[in-house]
């Protein structure tokens, strides 16, 4: 699978385009700083905007994420090209009836995507010499289409309903480093076969299990993804047994608001030197064995916790626990 | 359809919940896939930054479905939701040729993860009504499904705005996991 995306030096010509004035509303309704892009067409979009262009076909407009998506340095240069959405609206709106409205960034979908149909599928607005010969799709073929697609919109807006206020979204990805547990409870003989789970809303992640081993050093990254209304995430440790249930080992929450709210504030890491950015106090409410310190470490956010184990005779568990923000 | 059983897994599939995993590059017609499934209409979908999740019954099994977004930088979340996985719906836009190479390299990705490896695959080659969407089989070569192994798996064509196909692979998918696969 990919990676997380690095800056380029493409992308960083991506971002001095958005930056154009024009650049900082949606090309179709106007709502201010937009974050994603018809590569093909060469516009910046709002997030509402983007989703109708979406529902084309990338036939007609292939949209991309200014900062989620990895671009290729063609995408790029042929945004550049068009020049941003003053250019490509003096194209597609030139036609533009005098005192038709476009919507605005209050517009309800249906009037975005009557808008937006008409000025990129129809092309409506287009110079009408321009419209047989414009570049990337004939005219001949997409008015094919429109009829086809103007079945599909009669039985999308007959029956659409909006739905995206069940979306949880993720503000970053947790690495735990399961670095090793010490003087951990017996529970067979003489002994144990530890393993650790992380439990974070409906996600888990475990170690692999170090038979007989009351000291074990895993060194293992386990990821866990964070979404915005995040809780803290349950540790807890287990003695593996091939036939029966699991005995556990000990519990400890941890909480991961300092390391994400200071990394927060802080942005870019790399834009850092080596420092102290936040820290998670230890209590008498909480398992640490000392206070947890986040610091910015060459460019990335890393939090080491100790923590004592609970609700279990004795154990030591040692974490390093790194935030990668999903930056959008 | 082209269905193709590769090899018959015995794990034993009880009354709980079935969990599934809808995955796929941005803009495939993954969230709309979902609702589809669960209310039975189109919604308009904007990109899905995170994730939807919903319970959806079918053929006497109860889903729980996963909607995972498919942009470039999440898609090293997927991974974070892949244990206790049944089944993976691959979702790819039969029409989008210039990027159906990476939405193969994805899913043989995801497919060589430890995590994965009982879990079935129903791949739905969606977009029918685009104009150049690449039938069935042109979407199994595109995507080397012949490559797999032992993996169970079966290709629909879809197109998920109509309806069309969704619940022939569900059929395939609950028909699969009673059997015993995943």
């Amino acid at each position: 699978m990919s990676g997380v995306t690095r800056a380029s030096s493409a992308k960083v010509r991506l971002r001095g385009l958005l930056s154009q004035t024009d650049n900082r509303t949606c090309a179709d309704c106007g709502a201010p700083d937009p974050k994603w892009a018809s590569a093909n067409i060469g516009v910046f979009l709002c997030l509402k905007c983007c989703g109708v262009h979406r529902s084309l076909g990338t036939h007609i407009s292939k949209v991309l994420s200014v900062a989620l998506d990895e671009w290729s340095d063609e995408e790029i240069e042929a945004m550049i090209e068009v020049g941003g959405n003053s250019a490509a609206n003096s194209i597609y709106e030139s036609y533009r009836p005098e005192g038709f409205k476009k919507p605005g960034p209050n517009a309800t979908n249906d009037e975005r995507r009557r808008f937006i149909m008409a000025k990129y599928e129809q092309q409506e607005f287009v110079k009408p010499s321009l419209r047989i010969t414009s570049g990337r799709n004939s005219y001949s073929s997409s008015c094919v289409q429109s009829n086809l697609s103007g079945k599909i919109l009669d039985t999308i807006l007959s029956t659409s309903s909006h739905k995206s206020d069940g979306m949880v979204e993720f503000i970053g990805l947790l690495k735990v480093k399961v670095v090793k547990g010490i003087n951990l409870a017996i529970r067979d003989m003489m002994t144990s076969d530890p393993y650790v789970l992380l439990t974070l809303g409906q996600q888990t992640a475990q170690t692999t299990v170090k038979s007989s081993d009351l000291n074990p050093v895993w060194n293992e990254d386990l990821m866990l993804s964070v979404p915005n209304n995040y809780k803290s995430v349950k540790l807890e440790v287990y003695d593996h047994d091939t036939f029966s249930a699991d005995d556990i080992m000990g519990e400890a929450e941890i909480d991961i608001q300092p390391l994400i709210t200071s990394a927060m504030s802080y942005g870019d890491p790399q834009m850092f030197g080596n420092m102290q950015i936040g820290k998670w106090l230890k209590s008498n409410d909480n398992a640490l064995m000392e206070d947890s310190i986040v610091n910015i470490v060459d460019g990335r956010v890393i939090q080491e916790v100790s923590l004592q184990l609970q609700n279990v005779e004795s154990g030591e568990i040692y974490l390093e626990v790194e935030w990668l923000s999903l930056d959008q | 359809m082209g269905i193709v059983f590769t090899r018959m897994f015995s794990s034993l599939f009880g009354n709980k919940e079935a969990r599934i995993l809808v995955l796929g590059l941005d803009n495939a017609g993954k969230t709309t896939i979902l609702y589809r499934l669960q209310m039975g209409e189109v919604v308009s979908t904007i990109p899905t930054i995170g994730f939807n999740v919903e319970t959806v019954q079918y053929n006497n099994i109860k889903f729980q479905v996963w909607d995972l977004g498919g942009q470039t930088s999440i898609r090293p979340y997927w991974r974070c939701y892949f244990p206790n996985t049944q089944a993976i719906i691959y979702v790819v836009d039969s029409s989008d040729t210039d990027r159906i190479g990476i939405a193969k390299e994805e899913f043989h990705a995801i497919l060589e993860e430890d995590e994965l490896k009982g879990a079935i695959a129903l791949i739905f080659a969606n977009k029918q009504d685009l104009p150049g969407a690449l039938d069935a089989a042109a979407v199994t070569d595109a995507l080397e499904l012949h490559k797999l192994k032992n993996r169970q798996w079966a290709i629909f064509k879809t197109c998920a705005v109509k309806g069309e196909g969704l619940f022939e692979g569900m059929d395939w998918l609950s028909n699969t996991l009673k059997a015993g696969g995943g």
